[in-house]
Order: structure tokens, then C-alpha cells, then sequence
């Protein structure tokens, strides 16, 4: 699976990681990483803490030197070319820090010197886009976490790159602020239509917004994982019904072909059954013919949680 | 170029934007004037007319240390400032070397040594007006340029000290504290023939003004070239040691 999601159109690839390495003192802490983010799509780096997710993203962006391997950013090496390859990349590397005795636009005017060739409103327009228009005059020591990291996006956005990388973004904000954060992350890969790429330990919010999870592990890639994708009528699927009677569901599943009763609970009127994806029209009909009453039927999804407990080996801390 | 002016405007406005930016500009211009009307007002032995107080205010003997603890002190959180705050990070992910990125803070640091200079030269020129000089004829002119060359020289060196330890320490405490210790250790005079290739005894090149020589066989221009060789190598290991750092 691994192998079929890595390996397509590479013209479309904003960016390429190429057997990229990280050797301290002998000792491997990114081994061979090898993936790549296409136009227009938003990925998850996931792994457990110091699987080197935050080792992969510095030496993305060139604030560590890989040891082995290299990073193509549309198309610019990032060895050879670093000025051409950094400037299609923008980015947040753990907490967002400004010059907190300046105001937020002198701190973005500082990055806009060192950008070339920049319209004269891109500061503003990058500004109206994160909503900090009311406190471009304040002094950053005076902003909130949240002002923080919506800043740190403008700063990110400020030379229209093709790449958005995150460093976990929603590190230390409030429920409030990380639903916040996933809409404006939204809203970027639409308006401004790039590629983001958001490391993270926390696998729901990975879940929510990302199409594709590159899974690492001890600076090893585990897997690469569709996320949302339309799901196979050839798959099994796992069906939790409420009914009006336990008993009588039971024998339908039992009689039905195909189906496979995984388990009955009568004190919350509740069973579970297995069966191919196709299979459940027929199934529905079958106890609408026996007349047993369904109040609800919904699917247990394998969350991400669990297949990253799979694919990382469980509860292993690394 | 115009990308390189524009990196030296960052850099001095992170420094301009401090509430403290004025202070020593202040020190600078206080200190002469306070000088000059206490040893007019209150020595029996007044500085010759003619410029020596104006040259006394530039040389590292005299006001001019002043000059060059603050230009540390001011420079010293240039690099290890970002850091410590942490900007470093939006800082290198610009398209723009880091050779470039230090250069621009290496000119920065110097122009920043250069205008308190400025600053000093000003307020001595108003202090011996006011109560030296007999008009403005009257100055040695060339001796005036002669000790504001060795005020600038003796401030360029340990600015470019402190800039080097700032990125080896990346502690603006530490670089400041290090530099004011080695600024003490230059009044040691060690008797060896070995002390002469050392950076201390070559500092103050207006020693060679009146024809003589802190140790036998210095010379002004033995001097020059240790100190050269000295600034040369603070920056090798400087932008050697900024380039490859990996900023975790």
C-alpha cells in the first residue's frame, strides 16, 4: 500500500524528501526518509514524541543539515538551490516567536525585507486573511497564544509559498483556539490553494483536516495512510443497530448470508454484525421483512487512533 | 546590494525599537561635557588648547573605553538574542543565505560602534569649544583624525570579539561578561617576548604616538597586521561557526 501512494506523479510533487537522513554521534535520528506532498494536498506527520518528526521538518526547512539525502522543493534542491527551494516555503517550527517589543507589522515588515520582489498589499492581505487587523499596531509582547500562531501564519503566507509547513500548530491553545486553527488551515488550502503539511502527535486533529498520514517511528516511515478516501463495496464493514428487539435481530443475522453476528447486548436493545459493504441493503431489507424496528445503525470505523496503535507497535514509548 | 541595505534596516531597527536604544547615545553625549566642565571648572591642570581634550575623549585611554564597553553591550544580543527569543527560526527561513543574513548583522554591529563614536566626537568637539580651544583654527586637526582612527580601531576589535562570542555562547549575560573581562585584562602588561603577538598589548595604537612602544619590537604596523590577522580569524570562526550550526 506504502509503496502505491508514495510513488505517483512527480511533476505534481511540491515536495520530494529523498532518502533524507539525520546522524548524530552515530546514531540515526531520521533514517532514510523518503515521501512526498503533492499540489494542493494537506498531510499529517504523525508519530509518538521523538519518533523525529520535528528533525524532519527542521531539515525541510534547512535550520538542520541532513547527512544524507535531499529535500526537492518544486523542483530546487535544497542542498544546491537553498534560497530557490526555501522561498516556495513557508512555516510555523513549534511555538511562533516575533520581536515581542515590536508591533505586529514591524515584525512582518521584517520578513517583508527579506523577501524579493513583494506587491505593496500583501501584508495586508495576508493580515485580513488570519483577521488581525485590529492588532497590527500592538506590540506582540501583548498578544495572546492564539494572536501568536494567527501572526506566525501571516508571517508564513507573507511570500505566497506553494509549501505550508506546521510544526504542531495547535501546541498549548484552548479547545476554542485549535478549532480555530483547523478552520484557518481550511481556509488557506482553499484561498490560497497550497500544500500544507502539519506534524502532530494528536492523531483527531491530524484526522480531521489532513487527506493523506505519513506515519513515522524512530525516524523510520512506517506507512502512508489515505485518510477520508470513499470506501470500498468489497470491504467488510462492522454495523452497531439499535432495535426494538434484540432477539428477533438475531435470528435475521444468523439466517442472513453473509452476515456474521459479532455480538448481541439486550440490556441496551444493541448488536453487532459484520458483513461486505454490499451486503447491507440486503441486509436492512431483511429485517424490515421481519418486522424488527431499527432506531439507529451506525459503522465502527476503525479510528486512526487504533491503526496508529497498530502501525506503531502499540503503547511502545520510543 | 539594495537586498543587503534592506537586511542592515532589520537589523538596526531590532535594535532602534528598544526603549533602551537611547541610553547609551545619551552616556556618549552626557559624558564629555561632563568631563570637560569638571576639569575646567574645578583642575588646576587644564588640557592644552588645541584639541587634547577632544583627543583624550576619542582614545581608548581615556572616554573612548566607554565607548567600546557600550558598543558591546549594545551589539551583544545580535545574534544570541535571536536565540534566546527564538526568532532565529523565521530568521534563517528566508531566501537568504546565512553568510548574508550575519553579514548584515556584522555591518550592523560596526555601524552601531561607529555612530556612538560619532556621538562622542560631536559632544568632545562642543566640550572643547566651550572651554579649551582657542577658536576652531586653533585644533590639530590631523591629531583629532589620528586618535578617532585609533578610538574606531580599538572599538571595531572587540566589537568583532563580542559578535564572535555572542554566536559561540549564544548568551548575551555571557558574550557581555566575557568581553568587559578581556577589555580589563588588556591593561596587563606581561614582560615576554611571546606577549607581543597576543591581541592586548596591540589594541591602543595611539601608544605609538609619541614614539614609543608598549614591548620591544612593536611597531605601528607589527600592530596592525597582529590586529588584522586577530579580526580575521573572529570572523572565520564566526560565520564558520553561524553557517553550520544546526538550529534545534
Amino acid at each position: 500500500m506504502n509503496q502505491e501512494t508514495t510513488v505517483q506523479h512527480h511533476s505534481a510533487a511540491v515536495l520530494q524528501m529523498k532518502g533524507v537522513s539525520k546522524i548524530i554521534k552515530g546514531k540515526a535520528i531520521v533514517d532514510k526518509l523518503s515521501f512526498e506532498i503533492r499540489k494542493g494536498e494537506i498531510v499529517g506527520l504523525l508519530g509518538p514524541n521523538g519518533a523525529g518528526k520535528t528533525t524532519t521538518i527542521r531539515m525541510m526547512t534547512g535550520l538542520i543539515k541532513m547527512s544524507e539525502g535531499d529535500v526537492i522543493v518544486n523542483g530546487y534542491s535544497m542542498r544546491e538551490h537553498f534560497n530557490s527551494a526555501i522561498a516556495h516555503i513557508g512555516a510555523i517550527i513549534e511555538n511562533p516567536e516575533f520581536y515581542p517589543y515590536m508591533t505586529g507589522l514591524e515584525n512582518l515588515r521584517q520578513y517583508q525585507r527579506m523577501t524579493d520582489q513583494l506587491e505593496p498589499g500583501r501584508i495586508d492581505e495576508v493580515v485580513r486573511l488570519v483577521g488581525l487587523q485590529d492588532a497590527m499596531n500592538k506590540k506582540v509582547k501583548a498578544y495572546s497564544l492564539g494572536m501568536r500562531q494567527r501572526l506566525g501564519i501571516a508571517q508564513a503566507l507573507l511570500h505566497r509559498p506553494k509549501l505550508l509547513i506546521l510544526d504542531e500548530p495547535t501546541n498549548g491553545l484552548d479547545p476554542a483556539g485549535i478549532r480555530e486553527m483547523r478552520e484557518y488551515m481550511r481556509t488557506i488550502a482553499e484561498v490560497e490553494g497550497i500544500s500544507i503539511l502539519i506534524s502532530s502527535h494528536m492523531l483527531a486533529e491530524i484526522e480531521q483536516i489532513c487527506h493523506r498520514a505519513v506515519v513515522i517511528q524512530n525516524g523510520r516511515l512506517i506507512t502512508v495512510s489515505e485518510l477520508g478516501t470513499a470506501r470500498r463495496t468489497d470491504e467488510h464493514v462492522i454495523l452497531t443497530l439499535r432495535v426494538d428487539s434484540v432477539e428477533a435481530a438475531v435470528v435475521v443475522a444468523e439466517q442472513q448470508e453473509g452476515v456474521e453476528l459479532m455480538e448481541a447486548e439486550p440490556e441496551i436493545r444493541q448488536i453487532r454484525v459484520k458483513m461486505m459493504d454490499s451486503r447491507v441493503p440486503d441486509f436492512v431489507k431483511a429485517l424490515g421483512a421481519r418486522g424488527v424496528g431499527l432506531y439507529r445503525i451506525s459503522e465502527d470505523k476503525q479510528s486512526l487512533e487504533e491503526e496508529f496503535l497498530k502501525w506503531t507497535g502499540g503503547n511502545q514509548i520510543a | 546590494m539594495r537586498n543587503f541595505n534592506r537586511l542592515i534596516v532589520n537589523e538596526w531597527l531590532k535594535m532602534s525599537r528598544k526603549k533602551s536604544f537611547l541610553i547609551p547615545f545619551l552616556i556618549v553625549l552626557v559624558l564629555p561635557l561632563l568631563v570637560g566642565y569638571v576639569s575646567h571648572t574645578f583642575s588646576t591642570q587644564t588640557p592644552e588648547p588645541g584639541g587634547a581634550f577632544m583627543k583624550d575623549s576619542l582614545l581608548p585611554s581615556g572616554i573612548g573605553q566607554i565607548v567600546t564597553i557600550l558598543a558591546v553591550i549594545g551589539t551583544a544580543g545580535m545574534v544570541a538574542k535571536e536565540y534566546s527569543l527564538g526568532t532565529i527560526k523565521f530568521l534563517l527561513i528566508r531566501a537568504r543565505s546565512r553568510t548574508v543574513i550575519l553579514g548584515s548583522k556584522y555591518m550592523t554591529a560596526l555601524l552601531y560602534g561607529f555612530t556612538l563614536t560619532l556621538v562622542t566626537l560631536i559632544s568632545g568637539f562642543t566640550a572643547e569649544m566651550i572651554w579649551f580651544a582657542d577658536g576652531i583654527q586653533s585644533l590639530d586637526v590631523q591629531m583629532i583624525l589620528m586618535s578617532l582612527l585609533y578610538g574606531l580601531v580599538y572599538t571595531a576589535v572587540y566589537v568583532t570579539f563580542g559578535f564572535m562570542m555572542g554566536i559561540l555562547t549564544t548568551s548575551t549575560g555571557a558574550t557581555i561578561g566575557i568581553t568587559m573581562f578581556v577589555i580589563m585584562l588588556d591593561k596587563i602588561m606581561i614582560f615576554r617576548d611571546f606577549y607581543k603577538y597576543m591581541l592586548f598589548p596591540n589594541m591602543n595604537l595611539s601608544v605609538y604616538q609619541d614614539g614609543g612602544a608598549p614591548l620591544p619590537g612593536m611597531t605601528l604596523s607589527f600592530s596592525s597586521i597582529v590586529l588584522s590577522v586577530y579580526t580575521l580569524l573572529f570572523l572565520l570562526i564566526s560565520f564558520t561557526v553561524f553557517r553550520r550550526r544546526d538550529v534545534a
